[in-house]
């Protein structure tokens, strides 16, 4: 099951990456003696991937009129977290002490890419494909004791670790102020679905505690040093509870962060 | 385009749809948590339909329990043998079969109210009367 899952997500990436190649817009370049001779050459994987991304672009074509002007990002950066918790009705026989609990924002980070591009010749948008490696902090809102013997506990323990796969869309908006003439400042604000791909731990799978899918509100500022990289730092607000009822657990994440062309590393 | 849609939804369900089997989950953590440390007894709570009462030995030499990784275990009245978690009615218990230094064989079960890295709360409960065994691996 396991490896299944993983060639989903695989797949998944591939076609996220074969859209994104799909929508640049062609270029002509001289052929090199190299390039020439393996064109020559049989290529049956490279045939077969150019076959299904022919199907695949034919598809997104029909869907993705008025999406222009898509440039492709690599981006990465690193991100502090932090859960909010509140245990509710829910029982359990296991209880965790709560006197070292790490309150705090913990960093983690993540790469992947991002295209940008415009919307009827109007809108600016982006879709950033990323996988996050979280580390998170946890703050509890209620807890029980059973004094003198036990000191504040829980019956639920959020997990600190998390591997995520993220798909964010946002909307971009250019802001007014410009210091010069090669900077560029943006607001983008927009939803990102988390897919949880790591399992949970022990203490969770008691429950099956956590949700596969976490839905979050994004806002940032951006700041764009006009075709060299962009800074951006975007809040990430917990919307859906990771967890199951009767918990409810809000994942809010601060991410700071830098984009390049992928034209210009590659 | 169907066919995209319909790789999508089929992922989505094959990610969402995995279920564990929670109660061995649930008794593997516990043998977790309990295995491999000696458990001292802190408190000793008699309760009864009208009445509640509770001794102390915090602070004095005190009775306690090890539970060892190789589920055998041996206590401070010197009686050894095997311990195992099972849940049986919903409930989780620890099931001993032990032997007496007098080679008299003794077999009991606890069940568990509640259970962490450092401290347990075991009882058993016999006509009309529930007694309450409060553990603590710091002592």
């Amino acid at each position: 099951m396991k490896s299944l899952k993983q060639l989903l997500v695989s797949s998944c990436l591939l076609l996220a990456g074969l859209q994104v190649q799909a929508q640049q817009s062609p270029s002509l370049k001289k052929q090199s003696i190299q390039s020439v001779d393996t064109a020559v050459l049989l290529h049956p994987f490279r045939g077969k991937v150019q076959a299904f991304k022919k199907i695949i672009n034919k598809e997104l074509n029909k869907v993705f009129i008025d999406f222009k002007d898509n440039k492709v990002y690599l981006l990465s950066g690193i991100g502090f977290s932090k859960q909010y918790i509140n245990t509710g009705s829910y029982n359990s026989i296991f209880n965790y002490v709560l006197q070292n609990n790490n309150t705090s924002f913990k960093p983690g980070y993540f790469a992947g890419f991002r295209v940008d591009g415009i919307y009827k010749q109007k809108h600016l948008y982006s879709f950033a494909f990323t996988l996050d490696k979280i580390s998170t902090g946890t703050s509890y809102s209620s807890s029980t004791s059973l004094e003198p013997f036990i000191g504040n506990f829980s019956r639920f323990k959020a997990d600190d670790q998390f591997l995520n796969f993220s798909i964010a869309a946002h909307y971009k908006k250019l802001l007014p102020f410009k210091p010069n003439e090669r900077t560029l400042f943006y607001v983008v604000a927009g939803p990102s679905i988390d897919t949880r791909l790591s399992g949970q731990s022990a203490d969770n799978l008691v429950n099956n505690n956590y949700r596969r899918f976490l839905l979050r509100a994004d806002i940032g500022i951006e700041y764009e040093n006009k075709s060299f990289y962009t800074l951006f730092m975007h809040y990430k607000q917990g919307v859906s509870s990771f967890t199951k009822s009767p918990i409810s657990t809000h994942l809010n994440s601060l991410e700071i962060g830098l984009l390049m062309k992928a034209s210009d590393i590659f | 385009m169907k066919k995209l849609l319909i790789l999508i939804g089929a992922s989505i369900l094959l990610l969402s749809a995995c279920k564990k089997d929670t109660t061995a989950s649930e008794i593997s953590l516990a043998y977790k948590m309990i295995s491999d440390k000696i458990w001292f007894l802190d408190y000793n709570q008699t309760i009864t339909a009208t009445k509640t009462s509770i001794k102390t030995y915090v602070g004095q030499s005190t009775y306690f329990i090890k539970f060892l990784n190789n589920l055998t275990t041996v206590d401070s009245d010197g009686i050894t043998g095997t311990y195992s978690v099972r849940k049986v009615n919903g409930k989780l218990q620890i099931y001993v079969v032990a032997r007496t230094a007098g080679t008299n064989t003794l077999e009991y079960a606890y069940e568990i109210e509640t259970l962490g890295a450092n401290n347990m709360i075991l009882y058993y409960s016999v006509d009309g009367v529930t007694t309450k065994f409060f553990y603590n691996t710091n002592h």
